[in-house]
């Protein structure tokens, strides 16, 4: 018995000589292997290490024996399974599998396969067969996962805007989990820079979750790529976010956790960044900012490096920003005010009036100039953001103009 | 033998004119009344034939008749017992007086002594529209009645003392007019000086007040709404003596109103509980009842809460946000109620309150949040002219340089002067053909509106409210014209748009 078998009766991928097999005569069997109720990658990679292919493992009757060894609460049904796709015809019922998700673009990807992502490769165990629709050289670049909380804050939003604008300018191709939230402005906000981005879903892709994401769905297969686990038209019950967190982290040579608060979802993938040992980093917020604590705590207990601004992001994966400013047009006095102290601190009314020695109506029409004008943004809150537009424009160009003097004209 | 008096019966918030007629003729003894009475009115017929025996007098063992016309108008109520009394005394020979000019306006006691009534000040101003010269009401009501102008009126203690003024034996004095009380600020209202910052808040409530617009203010619990909302009744000017009148009718109806002091000049606050039932808040029921819309008529109606209301009352507010009246559709017509109100409310942006907040996060799932937005619904939403995102205060003392209420209040009052001076109307009750050069809307302003409403992507009604609340900015600033920063200043107050 060779080292490589013996890791392998472990359940180990590594060393197991996937290169020795074809792929289009394996891609059946590994279809449907991995449908199969308890069989997991670890127990397809013990199988793998014993017959050599899942092909041989069907043909020695060795997935019988493997489901033979499941728990007891899922050795019928498993056996059940086994027996129903002997009867049909394993390529048979693989090629129906198929068929069914052809209609909506879906290709199985099987860890044998050219297009599989590469930086999946290295994991152990790593999914046995993905399902993908949409663009698959989307992920031969270099990759950066951006999540966070599915209730961001304004900032947490204009955070995640930043970055997943910066990364997809720069050529990097945003991969996230399309949850509502964090998820959905990165993937928005990359393909709005004109660059790729990869939802991970936690569902099959012709069942979207969340349905409220649909469309932004459909950008992403044109811009970009759906990936998933889930075989397509399989009903799922509670969608299995844990896996598809770990297949995010997986993906991505870094992971950027933009807000999360105590037990976000976010931070399981950080976990997982962490065992897989990508780079991890995560956005720091006020100290009394609760949709920050989760992060907060990452970087306190130095699991994840502190994002300073996007730039500073790009140049520590090793990457440089794209050059690109636009233009402010002319500003009143009072605008140009507003506009400085908000890149300065986000803030409210409240703190700008402050901050500035205005009087409130006047910064309340200027806060409608700065938003119509597609600068400031205050995402349904009480507090206003710069936008990314605003951080371009180079303003406030030296231009110190004291508050005083404003108040006084008014 | 036949006889006729006067009477009123309350409809809505109007009063109509009523005839009371009774047959007393030869048949098995019995009194029937008709003419669509309700049930309060068929046990006038107790109250009567006690009344009547008890004051000295004789029921005529007859057949009674009691018409009350016109037949087809629903009545109710207790207000027609002293009529019906009175007309089967004259019917059955008992007094002889000229009847056809007083109106006659009171409850019956079992002992003949005369009970006030609901109304009073609609029942007798309909009397005198009708034509009538005087009125006789119970003493208790007096004070109320005295208030409608151009009509005589008396005050009786029992029917004894009405009959022998209706016939000349001991006539009673008419009452002296009652005056409209000087105004007075009203009593435990919160004062501006004790609200901690909320500086948009404060700005906002008073251009709402101002221009009579409708104000949502969204923030977590504790920051200020409430208190905020409290401090509104220091702030609106008070009645004009026609509205004094208009407001202390629909009261006097509804049963509110103080009888011994019935004009009020404060301006009606209404802060119903977001449990009231939809009948309540607009009014409506068997016996048709003006509802809160109708009591915050000429003033204001505070809705804490407003999300926490059932989703058919907010629907039922739309009609006389819309058009200033509540419409209640009954088998016999459609009964008009005024309710021209300003609605001020106040309500958290999501089901724990807590979204966007800095110090507490949101325990609310992000379909609960959408779930509980579109309990607002669209058409609701857009006649809500002044939105306010609030944040928790950053202070825990008050400014001691704040504003207090009298400040405010007076720059409030002159607002309203111009605008009553320019078109006699709130500029929240214009509608958007109103918006010309003669009102201050120049082409600088328009321009403006336009430019942003398209950038803003803001609808067009949206876009004529945010005129008017600019009108109203301007109105507080003392300029004659709208220019386009008032107009930038009103955009601010627009609605969230949901992230």
């Amino acid at each position: 018995m060779s080292v490589a078998e013996a890791v392998g009766r472990l359940g180990a991928w590594t060393g197991l000589p996937l290169d020795q097999l074809d792929p289009e005569r394996e891609r059946p069997y590994w279809i449907a292997t991995s449908q199969l109720p308890g069989i997991g990658p670890v127990a397809i990679a013990r199988m793998l290490a014993r017959a050599g292919s899942l092909r041989a493992a069907w043909q020695g009757g060795l997935v019988e024996q493997a489901a033979a060894e499941l728990p007891a609460d899922v050795r019928d049904l498993a056996a059940q399974h086994v027996r129903f796709l002997r009867q049909r015809g394993v390529p048979r019922a693989a090629a129906e599998l198929v068929a069914r998700g052809r209609p909506h673009g879906i290709r199985p990807l099987t860890a044998l396969d050219e297009d599989y992502p590469p930086s999946l490769r290295h994991l152990d165990p790593r999914p046995a067969v993905l399902w993908a629709a949409g663009d698959p050289t989307a992920w031969q670049t270099t990759t950066v996962a951006v999540v966070g909380t599915r209730r961001p804050s304004g900032y947490g939003r204009a955070a995640a805007e930043e970055i997943g604008d910066e990364l997809a300018r720069a050529g990097v191709t945003v991969i996230s989990g399309l949850a509502v939230g964090v998820d959905a402005v990165a993937h928005t906000a990359a393909v709005a820079a004109g660059g790729r981005s990869v939802a991970v879903l936690p569902s099959p892709i012709d069942r979207i979750y969340p349905p409220a994401n649909r469309d932004l769905a459909h950008r992403l297969r044109d811009a970009g790529a759906l990936l998933t686990e889930v075989p397509p038209g399989r009903r799922i019950g509670r969608p299995d976010f844990a896996r598809r967190n770990r297949i995010i982290a997986g993906m991505a040579e870094a992971v950027v956790v933009v807000e999360a608060p105590d037990r976000s979802g976010a931070l399981l993938t950080a976990a997982a960044a962490i065992e897989l040992g990508r780079e991890l980093f995560a956005v720091p917020g006020p100290m009394d900012a609760v949709t920050s604590r989760g992060t907060n705590r990452l970087i306190a207990d130095h699991a994840a490096t502190l994002v300073t601004s996007p730039a500073a992001l790009l140049h520590l994966i090793g990457l440089r920003r794209s050059g690109f400013t636009v233009s402010v047009r002319t500003l009143s006095e009072a605008e140009g005010l507003v506009l400085g102290r908000l890149l300065q601190r986000s803030g409210s009314i409240e703190e700008l009036a402050d901050r500035t020695a205005l009087p409130t109506s006047m910064l309340a029409a200027a806060l409608t100039m700065l938003e119509a004008r597609g600068l400031v943004a205050a995402y349904a809150g009480a507090t206003f953001h710069p936008t990314l537009a605003a951080r371009r424009s180079g303003w406030p160009k030296g231009s110190a103009r004291t508050a005083s003097a404003l108040a006084g004209s008014a | 033998m036949l006889a006729e008096t006067m009477s009123a019966s309350i409809r809505g918030v109007e009063a109509v004119p009523v005839r009371v007629e009774v047959d007393v003729a030869f048949g098995l003894p019995g009194l029937t009344i008709v003419g669509l009475a309700g049930s309060a009115i068929q046990e006038a017929r107790e109250r009567v034939r006690s009344a009547v025996r008890n004051s000295g007098f004789e029921v005529p063992a007859r057949r009674i008749t009691v018409n009350l016309a016109p037949a087809d108008l629903p009545k109710e109520g207790t207000a027609y017992d002293l009529a019906i009394g009175v007309a089967m005394l004259a019917a059955s020979g008992q007094l002889e007086a000229d009847l056809a000019h007083t109106a006659l306006l009171g409850e019956l006691a079992l002992d003949g002594s005369l009970r006030p009534v609901a109304g009073t000040l609609a029942l007798v101003a309909a009397a005198r529209d009708a034509g009538h010269r005087a009125a006789v009401v119970a003493q208790g009501d007096v004070v109320e009645a005295a208030a409608v102008p151009g009509i005589a009126v008396h005050g009786a203690r029992s029917l004894g003392d009405a009959v022998a003024h209706l016939a000349g034996v001991r006539p009673l004095a008419a009452a002296t007019r009652t005056p409209l009380p000087p105004w007075s600020l009203p009593e435990a209202t919160v004062d501006l000086r004790d609200v901690i910052g909320q500086g948009v808040g404060r700005r906002a409530l008073e251009i709402a007040l101002a221009g009579g617009h409708n104000l949502a203010l969204v923030g977590p619990p504790g920051v200020g709404k409430t208190l905020l909302l409290s401090s509104v009744p220091g702030l609106l000017p008070p009645l004009d003596d026609d509205e004094a009148i208009e407001v202390s009718r629909i009261y006097s109806i509804a049963g509110l109103v103080d009888r011994q002091v019935p004009l009020t000049r404060v301006r009606p606050v209404r802060a119903p509980h977001h449990t009231t039932s939809t009948q309540a808040l607009v009014g409506g029921g068997e016996r048709i009842r003006p509802g809160e819309a109708s009591l915050a008529h000429r003033g204001a109606l505070v809705l804490d809460e407003l999300l926490q209301f059932r989703t058919d009352s907010l629907d039922a507010l739309r009609q006389p946000l819309e058009s200033g009246q509540v419409t209640i559709a009954r088998v016999e017509g459609a009964l008009r109620l005024p309710a021209r109100f300003m609605l001020l409310a106040a309500f958290n942006p999501c089901p724990c309150g807590w979204l966007n907040a800095r110090s507490r996060a949101c325990a609310c799932d992000p379909a609960s949040v959408q779930r509980y937005d579109r309990r607002l619904s669209g058409p609701l939403r857009d006649r809500i002219d002044l939105w306010v995102m609030m944040e928790e205060p950053r202070r825990v003392v008050t400014d001691a340089e704040a504003e207090d209420s009298a400040v405010v209040a007076s720059r409030i009052g002159v607002a309203w002067d111009r605008q009553h001076d320019r078109q006699g109307a709130p500029n929240g009750t214009l509608g958007p053909d109103a918006l010309g050069a003669e009102r201050g809307f120049g082409p600088d302003a328009i321009r403006s509106l336009t430019r942003l409403g398209r950038v803003l992507r803001l609808s067009p009604r949206r876009a004529h409210r945010a005129a008017w609340v600019a009108r109203t900015i301007a109105d507080l600033q003392g300029s004659p014209g709208v220019s386009p920063v008032h107009v930038e200043e009103a955009l601010h107050y627009r609605p969230p748009v949901p992230a």
